[in-house]
């Protein structure tokens, strides 16, 4: 059952006839999973107010958790019975299902990346999750859970050189540059410093003050709770899973390891990164920080587990030496300086009264470039080889105005390449130009 | 600017005309399905005054409604266009609202024909072109059964061709 201990090459026949099961632990992982998720759903509703009838909290506590623990497991157990999966010359097989059979089949070239998530409780037991992307609208992701870690690195490692067509890497991890540790304080002051953090920490703190003030704690709680738990979970997104946060750089990627209490770590091929936004938030540009996102296939067709998309998340802070150094790992050549700004027109304001000043478009040899936002600037940058289409567009208001909006779009993700309201004549030239150059990028 | 939605090269191929007649059967029994409603509210007895009169403006709306939508029609089937470049598929449309959008043969994904009950009664299909975008909005209507075939078949082998994986 475990994938390391025996070979995944093609020459194994029994290994291709029967499969590889995941790591039996994985019914008491699932269970435990369950159990917590069930716990969790009952908390929120007895600190509403309403538990389960007449039973006591505690009571219903504890039945949750072990009615959660004893049904998950036993599902668990037997899905895990009937989940094998197939490592064979030109693609990884998976079969599951109890009464409806499922096989999905996965040809490497296909792979966009593949992700080993450590959830808390699988952890606790040395396990994880195997996540291989692909691109498509929903279900794009497979999973493996759970596995033992080191399996799971072996699995991810024979995975990407196949996706990247050449055979079974050696027995070692490869090789790793590391190019930056965010320390965990720098992302909690840059967390500390972000206006939506603020935002609810200040309304939070007034609201508890006027409760106190008035005297009306019952009434001032309908206001707390939902401040409270965006506070938490602002917490949890930019604190808890990006904790100690490594990027390093392979032979084919970046790596990022992320986490506190669940552990992630990622995969960014160099060739599949299909755009990458620059954010700058307003506190942080008065202190020089920015924040990477990426743009990859399948990252964004689902949210994580947690509904949030955290996991297209490069740099969490960085310094613009640094952003600009990451940038040019995974977009060589790649110029954010010395562009040549196509910049929207005065006569766009009533659309963006304030914004318009900060609205350009650009390109150079290798990127478009798209830069706007007043409170947060964003700047978008798409390789013209990832560019999928062009679209140009105009209302009846931006007709009155002369402007149009330009759009170079990108797989689903955090990148929105959009030059919106600029002068109609250099959106329409804009558009031309660009699919000049993706087809000179393609060729 | 007439020619900001011009195509690079070449002539829009407009869409079949039937496109309209389509529409406009949907929004016509649509509309007459919301005025029936309206008179039986406005002239039942018994009902009170206010239901009447709102049963009347129902009336009144669905005609203007289907007035509007009559027209709409013509002019947004009018207002369709596609052509085929060397290397990319471009599409417009819209009236008060154009767009353009060009799409790298390339970067196709997939390609697909749609024609529902009535749309197949008047022998035209919808070709939708996927990308592993999904802001790409191109879908062509109201095109010929047979050139519809024939521009799915086009773009297929176009896309393959070009293929340049994602």
């Amino acid at each position: 059952m475990a994938p390391g201990s025996e070979s995944p090459g093609t020459d194994d026949p029994p290994v291709e006839a029967v499969g590889l099961r995941t790591h039996p632990l994985t019914a008491v992982v699932q269970g435990a999973l369950w159990a917590v998720a069930a716990s969790a759903g009952l908390i929120g509703s007895i600190l509403t107010g309403d538990g389960w009838g007449d039973l006591g909290p505690l009571i219903s506590l504890a039945g949750a958790l072990v009615g959660g623990l004893l049904l998950g497991m036993l599902l668990g157990y037997v899905s895990w019975r009937f989940t094998r999966y197939v490592i064979d010359g030109a693609e990884l097989r998976i079969g599951s299902g109890v009464i409806t059979k499922s096989s999905r089949r996965i040809p490497y070239e296909r792979i966009q990346s593949v992700d080993i998530a450590e959830p808390l409780v699988a952890r606790l037991f040395g396990l994880a999750e195997l996540r291989i992307e692909m691109a498509g609208g929903k279900d794009s992701r497979t999973s493996l859970r759970f596995l033992r870690l080191s399996d799971a690195r072996d699995l991810r490692r024979v995975l990407l050189s196949r996706a990247h067509g050449e055979e079974v890497a050696t027995g070692e991890d490869e090789h790793r540059t590391l190019i930056t540790r965010v320390p965990p304080e720098r992302v909690m002051i840059g967390t500390v410093l972000s206006l939506d953090f603020l935002l609810a920490a200040v309304g939070s703190v007034v609201l508890v003050a006027l409760a106190i003030w008035f005297g009306q704690v019952v009434v001032a709680l309908g206001g707390i709770i939902p401040l409270g738990s965006w506070l938490a979970q602002i917490i949890a997104l930019r604190v808890l899973q990006q904790w100690d946060f490594t990027l390093s750089r392979g032979e084919r990627g970046l790596r990022i390891e992320r986490g506190l209490l669940s552990r992630t770590s990622q995969t960014i091929p160099f060739n599949r990164v299909q755009g990458i936004a620059v954010k700058e938030p307003f506190v942080w540009r008065r202190l020089g920080w920015q924040r990477l996102e990426v743009d990859i296939a399948g990252y964004a067709a689902q949210g994580d587990d947690q509904g949030d998309n955290s996991s297209s998340t490069l740099l969490p802070i960085a310094d613009p030496a640094l952003a600009a150094a990451v940038i040019a790992e995974l977009i060589p050549h790649a110029s954010t300086r010395d562009l040549v700004l196509t910049r929207a027109p005065r006569r766009s304001w009533p659309f963006a009264p304030v914004g318009w000043r900060y609205r350009w478009i650009a390109a150079d040899e290798i990127t478009f470039v798209a830069h706007e936002g007043w409170i947060e600037r964003t700047t978008s940058i798409v390789p013209h080889s990832k560019t999928q289409s062009v679209e140009l567009r105009q209302g009846p208001l931006q007709r009155r105005r002369r402007v149009a909006t330009v759009e170079v779009h990108t797989p689903k993700g955090p990148v929105d390449a959009d030059g919106r309201h600029l002068d109609e004549r250099a959106a329409r030239d804009a558009l031309l130009a660009q699919l000049a150059r993706a087809r000179a990028s393609r060729a | 600017m007439d020619n900001l939605f011009a195509p690079v090269d070449g002539t829009w191929q407009g869409v079949s005309p039937r496109l309209a007649t389509v529409r406009r059967i949907l929004i016509v029994s649509l509309a007459a399905g919301v005025a029936l409603v309206g008179l039986v509210l406005a002239l039942v007895p018994g009902l009170a005054a206010w239901i009447q009169v709102s049963g009347w403006v129902l009336v009144a709306a669905s005609v203007a409604g289907g007035g509007w939508g009559w027209r709409w029609a013509r002019r947004n089937q009018r207002s369709w266009g596609y052509t085929e470049n060397a290397d990319d598929l471009l599409v417009t449309r819209g009236v008060m609202f154009k767009r353009l959008v060009a799409i790298p043969y390339g970067r196709m994904q997939f390609v697909d024909v749609q024609a529902g009950p009535l749309e197949r009664a008047f022998g035209i299909a919808t070709v939708t072109l996927h990308t592993a975008s999904p802001e790409t909005a191109a879908q062509v209507p109201g095109l010929d059964a047979a050139e519809a075939t024939r521009l799915r078949n086009r773009l297929t082998e176009l896309g393959e061709a070009h293929g340049a994986g994602l």
